[in-house]
């Protein structure tokens, strides 16, 4: 069964070779070079919260489908496009269709479509049919007669043209190339459907391949037509295997394969961040419909917290809203950058644009802003307090959570203006164009770092309380200081005499929040491997909360 | 000629031709694209003796793609919308075919009507109806076949035969419960008028929830 393969055993053995001889080569290397002390992540190795993925062109999974139709073929000794309607009608469930196609390969047969059933091959004529070779009583085979008895007329746009071309699947339902064409195409086109059974009515004959490419090719604008059919079929193949999930990214065709975030347990203590490789940004969940990077914190929490916010928008709209009042004019201030230290241009008051707290509180002795006083809730007597400090509770997350994917957004004005930043240090000083790049990479760093913090906070609201809390709380807020003091740096004005020294600050901030950022996702991550983190609701996959 | 607009035309002459069948399909306004069907209920079931429109609209990519029917005349059937008239069959949905017409499918409307689908319920509340009390489901049936389809009503049945349920519990063909008619009749209004208001507001199933005391009330006093 194996000499329907694709490749040839020389090839195989070619790349085998290579391969093996690359791979024990850096092993080596790495056990060689760094011994015990150094705490370097070996080669090739993935960090905590990475997980290890590959990424498929749309050709690459149709390499994987044809080693099943292959295998498939090689098994029952059908044909290519008997194997691909069986495979595709059992959803690519090999173990499945071999049972059951050992079992009654003529049940399977008609099931797929492949094949007329026997007891009623002669077909059930339709209400409106002008033309059947099999209503006139006698049985004259296809091949010996030619059809010639009466003119044909195509039972769906009634032309009785004589010169009209026609075709039939095996079950001679007859039409004209017409009406085969817009069926076909309304098919693919109007419904993404890929398996496109006979028009006759209760006829489950399916189409094959050969006979819809022999429809689709003639067709002006039909490879447009063929290529979506394809596409169709990697896309049902992909949403049948769990190890697969196809981009979301609108007109994107790239597959990740992720095995090891295919099951629902092990989404308890990964958050599998993927890419499809097409384009940087075609950034997704493998685990859930979030279509970009949740981490630190786990798929069913994230969605939790989604969940809680679109529930809860009415009650937390006016946080969005992108001006706010100084608290000691009253006149209106708007945000424009990511920083959240304002200044009222007015009169000059500093404060904070989370809490609207002064600023000189949050300076570099102690900052707080991450963290909510749960002390607050404890003190609540009656059910009117405690409600409303359950708000306030979610509302200081939401705060948070809502202002970096707000600064998030506003990062591309922060690009635009850096880039203008940067044009005009090459024009004052002596950089070059590399040597300015440090601010481009600043700005990455605090998108990033931003996304991650976002996260934190759905994360944080709903860790039990404690120790770990705490520590995690910690780790968040140094984060939180780095990102803004970064922030703040960037937004602050250029003069030719203090590039050097800006450019030192930065390029030193930026490696610092950087690991910043890695502190916190690296130990989210395995806290979750550890299984550190208790919440204080019912998660899916972990513990109960303890009562208290 | 566009062919879709041919396909229609001839469908359209070919109904009108047809002097067996007594499905009938009329323009509405000048476009061939949206139409009016109509049948009469079939005999034997609640429907007889009914006239039974049904909306029809044909899409752009019609034949290949499935006519979207809805029935314009209010029908008390498990698999129909009693508030709507939005249809629940095979046919109007992935078990089209291109070479089903007008004509075929306003046919399979018509034998909806004899065989009931209540496994696969259009209108949960009717369906749930025709399980529990068949005779009971088909008193109200034939009762909105006369209010609505200007069908004879229930004299004309007992003449063929029938002798059941002589005293017909007018709040159960309505399809209503007792319990809300007395709710209301208790407020001093006529029993009639009670079952007639409430019939008209659709005062049934979940859509009881929908509907406040205030608004049955004010619609009583018009
Ligand atoms: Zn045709
Ligand atoms: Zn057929
Ligand atoms: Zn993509
Ligand atoms: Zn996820
Ligand atoms: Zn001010
Ligand atoms: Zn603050």
């Amino acid at each position: 069964m194996s000499s329907d393969y694709e490749f040839s055993d020389d090839d195989g053995d070619y790349y085998d070779d290579e391969e093996m001889l690359d791979g024990t080569q850096e092993d080596d290397m790495d056990m060689d070079a760094f011994g015990e002390d150094f705490k370097v992540v070996p080669k090739g190795k993935h960090k905590a919260y990475e997980v290890e993925y590959d990424s498929l062109s749309q050709a690459a999974v149709e390499k994987l489908m044809k080693q099943d139709v292959d295998h498939i073929c090689g098994i029952f000794g059908v044909d290519v496009s008997t194997a691909n309607l069986l495979l595709r009608y059992i959803k690519w469930n090999k173990e499945r269709l071999i049972e059951k196609y050992m079992d009654n390969p003529t049940t399977m047969l008609v099931a797929a479509g492949v094949i007329v059933p026997e007891a009623s091959s002669q077909p059930a004529p339709a209400p409106i049919r002008t033309h059947s070779s099999t209503s006139s009583g006698f049985h004259i085979p296809k091949s010996l007669k030619p059809k010639v008895e009466e003119p044909f007329v195509c039972p769906i746009c009634f032309d009785d043209d004589t010169s009209i071309q026609t075709l039939a699947l095996d079950c001679e339902h007859t039409f004209c190339f017409g009406c085969w064409t817009a069926y076909v195409n309304s098919k693919i086109r109007d419904e993404g459907e890929h398996s496109i059974r006979c028009m006759a009515e209760g006829c489950a004959l399916v189409a094959p391949d050969p006979f819809i490419r022999s429809i689709l090719i003639p067709e002006p604008g039909a490879p447009k037509t063929w290529d979506r059919f394809q596409e169709l079929l990697v896309r049902q193949f992909v949403a049948c295997n769990n190890d697969l999930k196809f981009c979301p990214y609108p007109s994107c065709t790239n597959t990740v394969s992720c095995p090891s975030a295919s099951s629902k347990a092990s989404l308890a203590t990964v958050v599998p961040t993927v890419s499809c490789g097409a384009l940087r940004e075609h950034m997704f969940c493998f685990g859930c419909p979030i279509e970009s990077d949740h981490r630190p914190v786990v798929c069913g929490v994230a969605r939790m917290w989604l969940k809680k916010c679109r529930d809860d928008s009415e009650t937390a709209n006016w946080i969005k809203s992108n001006t706010k009042e100084c608290t000691n004019c009253q006149s209106t201030i708007e945000k424009n950058g990511g920083c959240n230290h304002m200044t009222c241009k007015k009169c000059k008051h500093e404060f904070c644009w989370v809490c609207m707290g002064p600023w000189s509180e949050h300076g570099t002795a102690w900052y707080s802003c991450n963290r909510f006083d749960e002390k607050t809730g404890v003190d609540a007597r009656d059910a009117q307090s405690k409600s409303r400090a359950s708000l306030e509770r979610y509302l200081h997350y939401y705060n948070r959570w809502a202002n970096h994917e707000q600064s998030a957004k506003l990062s591309l004005d922060l690009y635009a203006k850096t880039e203008k930043k940067m044009e005009d240090m090459q024009i004052t000083s002596a950089l070059t164009w590399i040597e300015v790049q440090f601010m481009k990479k600043a700005v990455e760093e605090v998108d990033k770092c931003r996304m991650t913090l976002k996260w934190t906070y759905a994360m944080a609201y709903y860790l039990a309380k404690g120790n770990q809390k705490d520590l995690f709380e910690d780790n968040q807020r140094d984060l939180e200081k780095a990102v803004e003091d970064l922030s703040e740096l960037l937004e602050s004005p250029i003069e030719a005499e203090n590039i050097p020294t800006l450019r030192q600050q930065v390029t030193n901030k930026t490696v610092y929040v950087q690991k910043r950022n890695e502190i916190v996702l690296e130990d989210t991550a395995n806290g979750f491997v550890e299984g550190r983190w208790k919440w204080n609701i019912t998660v899916e996959g972990f513990d109960d909360p303890e009562s208290d | 000629m566009d062919a879709r607009l041919r396909r229609v035309n001839k469908e359209i002459a070919d109904c009108k031709n047809d002097k067996t069948s007594n499905i009938r399909i009329e323009l509405i306004d000048e476009s061939p694209f949206h139409l009016k069907g109509s049948f009469p209920g079939p005999d034997g079931t609640p429907y007889e003796g009914g006239h039974f429109e049904v909306d029809i609209v044909i899409p752009e990519s019609y034949p290949f793609q499935p006519v979207k029917m809805k029935f314009i005349t209010k029908v008390y059937h498990p698999n129909i919308s009693s508030a709507s008239g939005a249809i629940c069959l095979d046919i109007l949905k992935d078990a089209w075919s291109p070479v089903l017409t007008l004509k075929s499918t306003l046919i399979s409307l018509q034998s909806l009507l004899c065989s009931p689908e209540p496994n696969d319920p259009q209108d949960a509340e009717v369906a749930k109806h025709y399980s529990t009390s068949k005779s009971s489901f088909e008193d109200t049936a034939i009762y909105w076949t006369q209010i609505y389809a200007g069908g004879p009503g229930p004299k004309e049945k007992k003449g063929k035969g029938s002798s059941r349920s002589d005293v017909r519990d007018e709040v159960a063909i309505a399809g209503l419960e007792k319990a809300h008619v007395d709710q209301f009749e208790a407020l001093g209004f006529q029993r009639s008028k009670v079952i007639d208001v409430l019939r008209r507001l659709n005062y049934r199933g979940a859509n009881v929830a929908q509907i406040t005391d205030d608004r049955v009330v004010e619609e009583l006093l018009k």
